[in-house]
Parts: structure tokens; sequence; C-alpha cells
């Protein structure tokens, strides 16, 4: 197998894929798509890998996949033999899938909100900031409740799965889209969470968390 | 009535429950934004989220557990005290003037954390707070004007059963006491308590987050009707450029401070623990790893002591005395004559002995007493997970001071006990090994131990400034050949010293009452401000970058390099 990440280092949704090939311990080579200012995803070259013209793409060896929620999902199924990345079971699968749905609502708000700060992008700023704080709330209600419960991550195992690797970037990259989080307490612990899972790694605008507590 | 920078009122900024281990919470109260964390002591600190450096928020650093660590540059900043402990673009200095970051006051207490803008008013608990345990509500965050928060809250109240409005902002209403904390001119958050009760505490704050869900939407409907109140706007003090920058030197200050001596024990044969506590319960000066103290005696003596305390601990210091040093006066007066609840006078911590933490390779070499500032640096490494190893060299029938300390150590430490003179070169050989790039050896011993270690460490190759040690006498010979004038500025006079004779003895013949101690250069006690002139220091008191300053010296010793020296004396 050689799987090969059509990648751009400040976007989000490519650095899902590697965070989860990082704690998944997955070999992979990456090309580097000019995202911006050169908008090579527009490419005749890039359209015939993927004709929305999005990042990422992934390909293992013939197979050429897009969107990485899916390609979140397929990583896990096919070389996470611990199963609890995409957990095989259809109410579990149904949680987590509800979940990469919110991260692409996350992506349309979050993340256009710092495509139109730092990138030249013409989105309407307060709308997308408004719907990242929407989004926000909810998810910090759901993670409070979730602590509660004894529940660390965003779906019931108790352990994370896709589901948290999908929503973590544009929500740790907000206040590059002018989006404060600091009213959202459970949320911001969420992310501490994230940033311990043993394989975690950064990109531009994600710092480390401290450790977490030796048992 | 409009919300002001100076509102004296005690709010409550977060939940107990929001700081959990090692974690920094973002807070913010009447504008201000706050950095919140809890210190591996429990101890919770409410800081400026901004670090005196750049600027940056200090709620997405690393709570190290007893220092915070900012993620932009690295300062560290210790718990209780908010004092800068390291800065890592000079790893070999010791901050000399004490940068602190603003801190505000905290209480924890019902299961919520309260601040305040200033130390005002004292903080008291709302009515009825004894009558009951409590816990308390999700917080719901409310894009309105806190007074609006305030009103909305009360018109909960059915007709027949008011509101009970509590000053600072809290409302109190079917057993609930709401709290609004104001953070902006148009935000606000609504905290609440319940009175501990049966039934599943889940359902419970589910009902309650449902409705003040619903309470907040009718809330900010109503806000968006009105223009948007202009937020507060605090005043940050700015930061000086030379405050971003490496701090300059200060004249050390001469300052004592009151301490109690809060217990004292035997932590090993013939080795005396002493632990110094403020006497208002409040933390002690910021210190850095391989700081000391003057220890001022009932006898009038004064003698430094290394701390040995790891990060953020500041509630008291403990020291380690050698009991058998009888000779060294000091010593025995502590040992003998002081006892647990005598007051002394200490000076606030100075730092020749600065460590480095961005050191791949970290050797720590104790001999006897000498473990006190090493078992400081190796609780700081500890602390930050950094590696380190501690060689604690012991005489044959010596035991080991503070070995419950080491012992709980995560480093490698290796106690070598009773070795022959031979022995002991060949250890400190093997372990020193030859330099590498960042390797770092920290010494502290006896006279005999210093000079084998430095010795060693030059012929395997490690450079000076690899190879850190301190000294607390003055083994130096004083070249006293150099003769010239001292002008004492505030006194107008001029004063010649001859070869010969000190400073201090010349002014003391013209009639000067002038306070000194050790008279060898090693306690501090004579220190002087230098106006103008060049400085032949010859002390052990001042490090490196105070000597370079010229703006200080001490003058039992040190002399003149030019034919006059200037004193602000
Ligand atoms: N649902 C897609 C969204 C991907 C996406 O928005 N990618 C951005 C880069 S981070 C992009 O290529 N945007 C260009 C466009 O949509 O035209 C996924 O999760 O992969």
């Amino acid at each position: 197998m050689t799987i090969t990440l059509y990648d751009f280092e400040l976007s989000g949704n490519c650095y899902k894929l590697r965070l989860l090939m990082s704690i998944l311990n997955l070999p992979y080579d990456i090309v580097p798509v000019d995202f911006f200012p050169g908008r090579e995803h527009k490419s005749d070259a890039f359209l015939r890998l993927n004709p929305f013209g999005q990042l990422p793409v992934l390909r293992d060896d013939d197979l050429v996949l897009s969107d990485s929620g899916a390609i979140l999902a397929y990583l896990a199924i096919k070389y996470d033999a611990s199963g609890l990345w995409f957990p095989d079971d259809p109410a579990t699968t149904a949680e987590v899938l509800r979940w990469h749905a919110v991260a692409d609502d996350i992506t349309s708000t979050s993340s256009a909100a710092r495509l139109a700060l730092g990138y030249d992008y013409k989105f309407d700023i307060e709308k997308s900031q408004q719907g990242a704080h929407r989004i926000f709330r909810l998810m910090d209600e759901h993670l409070w409740f979730g602590e509660k419960a004894g529940r660390d991550w965003l779906c019931s195992p108790a352990h994370p799965t896709t589901a948290d690797i999908a929503c973590f970037p544009y929500v740790m990259l907000s206040e590059e889209g002018g989006i404060s989080r600091q009213d959202y307490p459970a949320l911001r612990r969420w992310t501490d969470r994230v940033r311990r899972i043993p394989g975690f790694v950064v990109m531009s605008g994600i710092f480390p968390a401290g450790p977490a507590r030796a048992e | 009535m409009p919300l002001s920078l100076s509102d004296p009122h005690w709010y409550p900024i977060a939940s107990s429950d929001d700081l959990p281990f090692r974690h920094v919470y973002q807070g913010q109260l009447l504008g201000r934004e706050l950095a919140v964390w809890r210190a591996d002591d429990g101890h919770v600190n409410v800081w400026e989220n901004r670090c005196l450096h750049r600027g940056v928020r200090l709620s997405i650093g690393i709570n190290e557990g007893q220092e915070l660590k900012c993620q932009y540059h690295g300062w560290r900043y210790a718990n209780q005290s908010a004092g800068c402990t390291y800065i890592p673009a000079h790893p070999a200095d010791a901050p000399a003037r004490r940068i602190e970051n603003r801190k505000y006051p905290m209480r924890e207490a019902f299961g919520l954390i309260w601040s305040a803008a200033n130390d005002d008013q004292a903080f008291v608990p709302f009515p009825g707070a004894g009558d009951h345990d409590w816990f308390a509500l999700r917080p719901v965050p409310v894009n309105a004007a806190p007074e609006d928060v305030v009103a909305g809250l009360a018109r909960l109240a059915p007709d027949d059963q008011p509101a009970d409005l509590l000053p600072g902002m809290a409302v109190r209403l079917d057993g609930v006491v709401y709290f609004v904390q104001p953070v902006d001119a148009g935000r606000a958050v609504i905290r609440g308590l319940l009175p501990q009760a049966s039934g599943d505490p889940i359902t419970i704050l589910r009902h309650y987050n449902e409705l003040l869900t619903r309470l907040r939407d009718r809330l900010e409907r109503a806000a968006a009707r009105k223009p948007a109140p202009e937020p507060l706007q605090p005043a940050y003090e700015k930061v000086s450029a030379d405050l971003a920058t490496m701090p300059e030197i200060a004249i050390p200050r001469g300052n004592t401070l009151p301490v109690l001596v809060r217990r004292k024990w035997q932590t090993a044969d013939g080795v005396i623990g002493f632990e110094l506590a403020g006497r208002d319960g409040k933390h002690l000066p910021t210190f850095q790893p391989g700081a000391h103290i003057d220890l001022h005696l009932p006898n009038g003596l004064i003698r430094q002591y290394s701390i040995t305390n790891g990060p953020g601990d500041l509630l008291s210091y403990v020291i380690g005395v050698k009991a058998e040093s009888a000779s060294k006066g000091g010593s025995k007066v502590l040992v003998e004559t002081v006892r647990e609840g005598d007051v002394l006078a200490i000076s606030e911590p100075r730092n020749n002995f600065p460590l480095r933490r961005d050191a791949t390779r970290t050797v720590l070499i104790a001999g006897g007493i000498g473990i006190t500032p090493l078992l400081s640096m190796a609780r700081f490494l500890d602390q930050s997970s950094l590696p380190y190893e501690l060689h604690y060299f012991t005489r044959s029938g010596e035991s080991a001071a503070f070995k419950s300390e080491l012992d709980v150590l995560h480093g490698a430490v290796h106690i070598h006990s009773g070795l022959a003179r031979e022995a002991i070169q060949g250890t400190v050989n093997e372990v020193l090994g030859p330099h590498d790039f960042a390797n770092h050896v920290y010494v502290c011993g006896p006279g005999a131990m210093l000079e084998m270690v430095t010795r060693t460490a030059a012929a395997l190759g490690w450079p000076d400034e690899a190879v850190h040690f301190e000294y607390f006498q003055n083994d130096k010979v004083i070249d006293s050949s150099s003769a010239f004038d001292v002008e004492l500025a505030r006194s107008a006079m001029t004063l010649h010293v001859p070869a010969g004779r000190t400073i201090l003895e010349v002014m003391r013949e013209a009639g000067l009452t002038v306070p000194s101690s050790c008279e060898q250069g090693a306690c501090g006690t004579c220190l002087t401000t230098v106006m103008e002139g060049e400085v032949d220091h010859q002390d052990v008191y001042l490090n490196k970058t105070e000597k370079a300053s010229n703006t200080c010296m001490m003058t039992c010793v040190s002399r003149a390099k030019s034919a006059r020296l200037v004193l602000d004396i």
C-alpha cells in the first residue's frame, strides 16, 4: 500500500487526515497543492482527481478519494486494527457520521471566516462567525453534559473516534476567523483532551497542550 | 446603572469544575480578560490574560503544574506570585528585576471561583450561603447587558413571590441563587447555585439549563433590537520595552522581610530543616531554582542559605542547615537557639546560580549540604518533565538530607555514600563523560569537591559556560594594591583609599556609619550604588551581569580601576 495525501499545509481539512494517520502510525507521502495563493485545486490536473475542486484528496494505491470525513472513515475501517476510531456498530456509526456532518458545518462557518479574514475569500464574515458560535454553543452544551455523565468525547464510546478528529481543527483555528472560544469552557477542555491523544501532531496555529495526569 | 471598571464587587468567574488538571481557563470580568488556572497544589491563579513579553494570551499557554508557560516565547510564571521565573532567550541569566504579571483577587467557595476588579472589598458570602451545601448550574453566557440579564432573571419570578435582589448582581429565586457575571458592557454569564438535594443531578441540571437557555434567547433577541453598548475599555498597563526584553539590572534593594519559623526538624543526622513562612499567610517572593536568601540571625550575623523548594511553591521556603559547623557561628545559633514560632528576617531571594532549561543533558552534582540548591533545580526540571541526573555524595556515616523529597522525583537520582576521594573522582569522571552540545553541569558542595568537578570537567573538554557553581564564601585572594579616591555624593566628601585599606574602613574612619556584616564580599550588606568610575569587583555576591553593569559594588572588598569613584552615600 502507498498512501499519498494531496495536501495544503494550512488546511484544517487536510490536517484531519495527517492527524489520524499520525495517531494510527501510518506512513504516507505528501504532494503539496498550492491552495493559496496559487489556486492549484482548481487546475485541470487537480480537477481530474476531484471534480469538486476541493482539498484534501487521498490516493491509496489506485484508489482516489476525496472529502475529509469520508477519508477518515476509510482509513479507520481499513487500517485501525483496534476498531476504535470508527466503531463497527450501527448506532455508533450513525453517531459518528452525525458529527462528521457537524464538521462540515464547522468548515462552512469557522473555516469560511478564517478564509475571509486571512486568505482574501469573499465570504460574509459576520454570518460565518455567527454560524460558528451557534455550533460551538451546542457543542459546549453537549460536552458539558457529557463530562457530567463521564463522557469525554463527542460520541458515546469511552474513547475518541473520527468524529473528534473531524470537528477538532476548525474549532481550534476559530480565533483566526475572529471567533473567540471564551464562552465555551467545556469545548476548550475537550480540545485539551484531543491534544493529549497519543500520536497527536500540531499544524500552524494549533499548539500542543500540557501533559495529562500520570496514572 | 452602567458598569464601572472599578466596581469593587466580587463576582463568580468560573465553576470549580472548570479548572481540571493542567488546564488554563479563559475568563473575563468587567472587560478584563483573565487566564485562570489551578496549580497542582490546588491553588487557583487569576491573572491578566497576557504574557508580559509580547502580550500573547496566557490562556493558550501550558499549565505545567506549578508554573504557567507562554506558548509564544516560553516565558514561565510561578504559581501564587505570577513572577517570571525563566526567559528562554536568556537561559543563563536570572532575571534580576522582579517581573510579575498582574493578578486579581481570588476565592474558591460554593463550587465557584470568585474574583474582583480590585482589592477594595473583602469577600463576603451571599446572604444565606451558610444554610446549605451548594452545587453549581451549567453557566450560560448571554450576549446582553448584565443589568438587563439581572432584570430578566427577576422577571422569571411569579407575581406573588417576587425575586429577592442581592448585592453584586445576584437574584434569589425559588431557592436558587443566580449570579450575573458582568463580562463586559454587552455580555454576561448567568451562574447559579442550587442547594444540594436528593434527585438525579443531571435531570435537575438539564431542567435549569433549559430554563436559562430560553431566557438567554429572549434576552439576546431584545438586545439585538437595541444599539450595542460600548465595550468597557480597561487600560492595560503598557509593558515597557525593557520589560519586553531582558530585564535590566536592578540594584538589589537590601529590603528584608519577616518570616516565621513554621517548622524545624532533623532531615538527616546533622542537617536541620527550617520552614520559613510569611507572617500574614501570603506567599513569599518569586525565586528561581538555585536562588538563596540571606538570613539575619538573632546574633546580628547574616548567612546565605539556598532555597530547596520546587516551582510555584511560595507559601514558605525550606532551607537546610548543617548543624556541625559550629565554627561558622551562624549555623550554631540557628540550630541551637532558634525555635518554631520565632520570627527571623530574610532578604528577597537572589540568584547567582541560574538553571538553564534548554539543556539536552543536565547533570547535578551535590556534596553534603550542597544538595539544597540542587534539590530545587531537580524539582523544577522534574515538574517540566525535562531530563536530568542528580548525583549526591555523602560522607561515610553521614545520611542523605531531604531523602523523602528526593524519593518522589522522577529523574535519575543517585546517592553515593562513603566513597573515598579516588572513588569520587572516578564517579565524577564517569558521570560527566565527554562534553556534548547543550550539556550542563551544576555543582554545589565543599570547596574541594567544587575544585575536583571543575578540574575534571575542564579535562574532559567541558567549556566554562557549561560548568555552573556558586560560592557562599569568598575564597579569592583580595588584591588591595590599588589606591584611588572615593567621592561620597550625598555626604559631600572625598576620601582617599590607600593600598591595603578598604573603602569601608576609610569611610568609617571618616566618621560615617555604614552597615556591613561578613566583610569578605559574600553577604551583600555593604552594597552601594555607584554613580561614576569603574569598579574593580572582588566579591562573590554580585552575579556576572550585575558586575558588568558597573552600577553597584561591595565596599568591603571591591575597589576602583579608575582614579576616582563616585558613590551614592
Ligand atoms: N467536505 C470537504 C470540504 C473540503 C474543503 O472545504 N476544502 C477546502 C480546503 S480546506 C477547499 O478545498 N476549498 C475550496 C473550494 O471549496 O472551492 C472535506 O471535508 O474534505
